[in-house]
């Protein structure tokens, strides 16, 4: 078979099989082309202005050390006038982080760009991995995530930047796409799927608040695949090592659909995103979820939105089991007539019971009852769900309850520490029932509740 | 299988039917333990609920309610008709007379897909629920004379060359024009909808009954999902308005594809002989990624998540049922082949976020023949033949 010339120049012998649509492509072609695909993504949403101070959340992988690269590119070749700063947070996992720190250190010299790095520990007087220890591998993702969302934030207005962009990739965007479907959770569906997201500055007078600050995802569209080459055709330093602490249920069977339906048809990727684009559009009392194709409003930043990237996940241990077992109980509920709607918002905390599926910190009142309905779905009217944002009344980040998630964690972490010394069987507890740790949670949660509210 | 036997249940000793308290339950059923009758009268009671709308009180004398009852062969349509044809006889000895009749359609897809049932089984089906009215129709019917659709030509890869094919000619040049797997079964299941919609107007049909199980809606909204239309979601899953002006209700929504298996063999005289198994291996994982479907895919991942998580299931459902049309979609222009209603500048897979080329955007706009994003990625061809 004689060699296939790239499907682009015409000229040059083909040596990459495109990942997004099968064309074969030389090299240069194919880095020309993903660098121009990621200008178009930012041109065309106006994801930057002149002049705007960027923080890129970097991590050492794949995803965000391509993205600070192609940034780095973009904004000489085509005069975008940024100035391109890196943001790293070390949550404080041995053996992971390390050496991944190391590596966002090499590439601030490659890049020229400065770096900041902050620490859970420094944040928050916890690591990961004494997390870890303290509440078991189950469920840390939930900390990491709602940690990391908060202390990129505080870093970017520490560096008085208005603006952090993430390494996310079309992926990680179609794998939450399925998640979010398989969980249920319109919503975070509509938020997620958006390019731009934004804490809203009107909670906040103070212009250098944390609650003030734009995000933006300019991979987006970008195949983790095609990451993976532009990053290998450009010899570029990055730390390939998954997070050692594994993602969960939902979020783990979610990517292994997206990875099959990939093999069968390389457009589906971007064909899931589409949907969440455009499924963001249905849902009841969404006007903010344009999925980004308004350019009118920017939807609200999700509170605890996963950072990892391509392991965030944000629910509680063996959340698939848990979840089933929450849903399974309601539907018996609701068939056998036991439920009672309780209208008292003293009582939230039980009403709630129904909603701690996936969180177990507090949720907004509104969807109280909502999954309850079970059989009778179809016939009950539907009901806006859209979130109130305010401030945690304890650190001051936005948040839709009046303590925010991190300050809910952190109550149930700092409370149990010093016991954990005397306290024998809790751990072991802790590990054999996924709920054990959702009850300790909900203890510091009553007292939260019952106190100002 | 279907639910835990009763047997296996852990101690090894046999559990009464948490219902009626008095039979040996056989099965585990969610999380009851259900004797066969109560089993039974469970699936009943879940598939009945949803047609509420079309009790017996709500017709009016003068007119009976026709519903079209599309019938594949599988476990759920075979399992539907059974009940709903059980359901009519309880109304017709209590009242004398039913809330709606039910004509049941089979649509042959031999042309374009060799594992589809024989005729023998319609005759057999016919003898055993005599009193309905049955038709059967062959997908190609869309091309005939006699139905003149006049846009559907234009997916034909060569018009001209192909206007004085048979109608089965022109759909096997269409199947044939297609690049995958994937794309003959998602264009194959949109033509026949197309097809099913047309014979409910013509045969004067309120609305269709689709045998969709809880199992088979989740596998549909994701793999929907997957193949680009989530903006159509709402039209191929929900109860009631559809985007076609026939109501598109399932009655077994409530209902998971292993409980019908169940049901099918526990029902006396079991409906097994009336069910055609498509040649064995269909759910097997079919890993040669060339002959399989996202649909397929679908379609293991949710028999496997049906086995251990079926609440996560009956959860994709409900949560798709609470997604929303805009009132005013309907009015919207139409996809040449899925006939759904596209908003404007959403035609094609060009011109978002997603389209990384420059100036491909307005190509299309204007012309008669347009797609919706998904049955563009499905009709390649033609979407190199609109650039």
């Amino acid at each position: 078979m004689p060699p296939s010339p790239c499907a682009l120049c015409k000229i040059n012998r083909a040596l990459i099989l495109r990942p997004k649509d099968h064309s074969k492509l030389c090299k240069p072609c194919f880095i020309s082309v993903f660098e121009t695909e990621i200008h178009h993504t930012i041109t065309t949403n106006a994801l930057f202005h002149r002049g705007e101070k960027i923080a890129i959340g970097a991590s050492g992988g794949k995803d965000s050390t391509v993205l600070a690269s192609v940034l780095k590119t973009l904004n000489e070749r085509y005069d975008y006038g940024l100035e391109l700063i890196l943001l790293s947070i070390d949550e404080g996992i041995r053996g992971y982080r390390d050496d991944s720190l190391e590596t966002v250190k090499r590439n601030a010299e490659q890049y020229e760009m400065p770096l900041t790095i902050l620490g859970y520990a420094e944040l928050y007087g916890w690591t990961m991995d004494q997390v870890v220890e303290q509440v078991g591998k189950k469920g840390n993702c939930t900390y990491c995530g709602v940690f990391r969302r908060q202390a990129l934030d505080r870093g970017a207005a520490r560096l008085g930047v208005k603006h952090v962009v993430t390494g996310h990739n079309a992926d990680d965007v179609a794998e939450t796409v399925l998640m979010n479907l398989l969980r249920g959770d319109l919503p975070r569906l509509s938020r997620t799927t958006s390019i731009i997201t934004s804490t809203p500055s009107a909670v906040s007078a103070d212009p250098d608040s944390h609650t003030n600050i734009k995000r933006s995802k300019p991979l987006k569209y970008a195949y983790e695949k095609e990451i993976v080459l532009y990053a290998h055709h450009k010899s570029l330093d990055y730390f390939s090592t998954e997070c050692i602490y594994s993602p969960e249920a939902f979020r783990g069977s979610a990517r292994a659909l997206i990875k099959n339906l990939e093999r069968v048809r390389p457009s589906a990727i971007l064909d899931v995103v589409r949907s969440g684009e455009d499924m963001a559009k249905l849902v009841p009392g969404s006007d903010e979820g344009c999925g980004g194709t308004c350019s009118t409003s920017i939807p609200l930043a999700e509170e605890e939105e996963g950072g990892c990237g391509s392991s965030a996940g944000r629910t509680v241990g063996s959340d698939m089991a848990s979840m089933e077992q929450q849903l399974s109980q309601n539907e018996n509920v609701s068939e056998a007539g036991l439920e009672v709607e309780i209208t008292s918002k003293r009582v939230d905390v039980m009403a709630q019971r129904h909603d701690r599926l996936t969180d177990a910190v507090p949720l907004p009142p509104r969807k109280k009852g909502q999954k309850v309905k079970g059989q009778g779905a179809a016939f009950t009217p539907k009901k806006a769900t859209k979130q109130v944002m305010g401030q945690c009344k304890r650190c001051g980040y936005l948040s839709s309850q009046d303590i925010c998630k991190a300050c809910v964690l952190l109550e149930g972490l700092n409370k149990s520490r010093p016991k954990n010394a005397i306290e024998l069987g809790y751990e072991e507890q802790e590990s054999e029932t996924p709920k054990a740790e959702t009850t300790n949670m909900t203890n510091g949660m009553n007292k939260v509740q019952l106190g100002p509210g | 299988m279907p639910g835990k036997h009763g047997e296996d249940a852990e101690d090894g000793v046999a559990q009464l039917c948490r219902r009626c308290r008095e039979n040996t339950a056989v099965l585990v059923v969610r999380t009851d333990p259900l004797c066969k009758e109560c089993f039974l009268k469970y699936v009943h009671t879940k598939t009945i609920k949803r047609l509420e709308t079309f009790r017996v009180r709500n017709v009016p004398s003068d007119q009976q309610r026709k519903l079209l009852l599309p019938i594949s062969f599988g476990v759920s349509s075979v399992s539907l008709l059974h009940i709903l044809d059980h359901h009519l006889k309880t109304q017709q000895t209590k009242t004398r007379r039913t809330g709606f009749v039910i004509i049941v359609l089979f649509v042959d897809t031999s042309t374009v897909d060799g594992n589809v049932p024989r005729d023998h089984l319609l005759h057999r089906i016919q003898e055993r629920y005599p009193t309905h009215a049955y038709h059967s129709a062959a997908l190609e019917h869309l091309f005939s004379v006699a139905s003149p659709d006049i846009t559907l030509s234009n997916l034909l890869p060569n018009a001209a060359a192909s206007a004085d094919l048979s109608p089965a000619g022109k759909l096997t040049a269409l199947m044939d024009s297609l690049g995958s797997a994937t794309a003959r079964a998602d264009v194959i299941a949109t033509l026949r909808t197309r097809l099913v919609v047309a014979r409910a107007k013509a045969l004067d049909c309120e609305g269709i009954v689709w045998g969709d199980s809880t199992t088979k809606l989740a596998e549909k909204t994701l793999a929907e999902t997957a193949k680009g239309r989530g903006f159509a979601l709402p039209w191929h899953v929900t109860d009631g308005d559809s985007a076609f002006d026939v109501t598109f209700n399932y009655p077994l929504r409530d209902v998971l594809k292993k409980e019908l298996v169940t049901y099918s063999t526990l029902v006396e005289p079991p409906l097994t002989p009336l069910i055609h198994n498509p040649t064995s291996g269909a759910t097997q994982p079919n890993m040669s990624s060339k002959n399989t479907t996202i649909d397929d895919l679908m379609k293991q991942y949710f028999e496997s998540v049906e086995e251990n998580f079926p609440s996560i299931v009956s959860n994709v459902v409900r949560t798709t049922a609470k997604l929303q049309i805009a009132p005013e979609a309907a009015s919207r222009p139409r996809c040449t082949l899925c006939n759904m209603p596209v908003e404007e500048g959403r035609f094609g897979i060009h011109g978002w976020g997603g389209d990384q080329e420059d100036g491909l955007e307005t190509l299309s706009s204007g012309s008669s023949t347009q797609f919706c994003y998904g049955c563009t990625r499905s009709l390649p061809s033609i979407n190199v033949a609109g650039q």
